[in-house]
């Protein structure tokens, strides 16, 4: 029998960090991660009963929820030291937790760029400056960070959004080199359309026409991404790195 | 702090942890690491095994460990313009590395001496004496 038939993802036991785990896409990673008995720790801003029905509704996998601003940089090294003193690993760190706060270019506020950028870029840089020395030292690791579409392609009332994506995008190809060394392998999945609360009034908004260019003709789900971004945690998955995998139906431009 | 503050004893006291975690990050044989073994020039460290090193050392020793600490305290009194000029080490910029970093031979102070060549000076034992500064101020 050969090898490759036989291999497994490797996650079983393993232990991951997912941010902004409590809804959306982000449950949806949650979940399929702990399916494959990973212990699964997300952070969640403020929404508590959406983080206690995570777990409650999974009573069987090792899930657990802290409550972190990936804005705060002490806050993230907090949280991290805490898992690691408790679990003494981190296998997988999934950089989830992001905001949108669209509008056309002249109708941004200050805080709509600030906030948007703070949370999308900055809070990804401060969860993966805590875990990476952990993931350096014992010379193995996956990061995932979650792009969009919108990263590459640009979208009309996204460009706070998309600005963050491109960064994350960027972040993703730079942090891949870096640690490549430390076997730590660094990839994105950028989602196209997805039927969650997050884009719910875009979708609203424009439904028809963003529908008329997705090739597949459908929403994505957060299942779509999250199988995605349980392939780029796997074993499956170890000659990748650096790499944006778009997970959109086939997303055109227009 | 001058040398004098710290001891034999106390540099040898370290060691043997500082070694094991200097000989785990550059995945080389415990036996490498000597006192005097130079990080970059005999056991081939490149700057991100440095910040293993670093990390191992804060969550070993229990200390905080700035970015920079070791070329900062060697400064001294000297203003960062005193210190180098156009990526070189001024005289007495070298002056003061060499008083701070006396366990390093002679020699090995190059003249002139890029600021970028400052880390080749660093051995096991610097960072035993660094460990040992930080846990006095506590």
């Amino acid at each position: 029998m050969s090898e490759h038939s036989t291999k497994t993802s490797g996650l079983v036991d393993g232990v991951a960090l997912v941010t902004g785990g409590s809804r959306g896409i982000g449950r949806a990673v949650v979940e399929r991660l702990a399916a494959d008995g990973m212990e699964v720790i997300f952070t969640f801003l403020s929404n508590q009963e959406a983080a206690d029905e995570v777990i409650s509704e999974n009573p069987d996998r090792k899930i657990t929820a802290l409550k972190v601003d990936v804005r705060d940089s002490h806050a993230c090294r907090a949280c991290v030291d805490e898992i690691f003193d408790r679990t003494g690993r981190i296998d997988v760190l999934v950089n989830n937790a992001g905001i949108v706060r669209d509008n056309l270019l002249a109708g941004l506020e200050d805080d709509d760029v600030r906030e948007v950028l703070k949370t999308n870029v900055e809070g990804t840089f401060n969860m993966s400056r805590a875990v990476v020395p952990f993931m350096m030292s014992k010379r193995s690791g996956k990061i995932v960070n979650l792009s969009s579409v919108s990263g590459d392609k640009g979208g009309r009332g996204q460009t706070n959004y998309a600005a963050s994506k491109g960064a994350i995008n960027a972040l993703t190809k730079s942090l891949a080199v870096e640690l490549a060394r430390r076997g730590i392998r660094v990839n994105a999945v950028a989602p196209g359309v997805i039927e969650t609360d997050m884009s719910q009034e875009v979708r609203d908004m424009a439904g028809d026409e963003i529908r008329k260019n997705i090739l597949l003709k459908r929403y994505g789900q957060p299942a779509d991404i999250a199988h995605a971004v349980w392939f780029l945690c796997s074993d499956f998955s170890d000659y990748i790195t650096g790499q944006i995998l778009s997970v959109d139906g086939g997303f055109k431009m227009g | 702090m001058s040398d004098q503050d710290i001891s034999k004893e106390e540099i040898e006291a370290v060691f043997p942890k500082a070694a094991e975690i200097i000989a785990d990050a550059l995945g080389c044989d415990e036996d490498e690491v000597q006192l005097t073994s130079s990080l970059i020039d005999d056991l081939d460290a490149e700057s991100i095994d440095f910040l293993d090193i670093v990390f191992r050392l804060e969550r070993e020793f229990k200390v905080k460990i700035p970015r920079g600490k070791i070329v900062e305290d060697a400064r001294g009194d000297l203003s960062e313009a005193e210190f180098e000029q156009g990526g070189i080490v001024t005289d007495a910029g070298r002056a003061n590395l060499k008083s701070f970093l006396s366990e390093v031979p002679e020699d090995r102070f190059s003249n002139p001496m890029k600021s970028a060549d400052i880390a080749k000076l660093f051995t096991t034992e610097t960072f035993c004496k660094m460990v040992v500064r930080l846990q006095k101020e506590g």
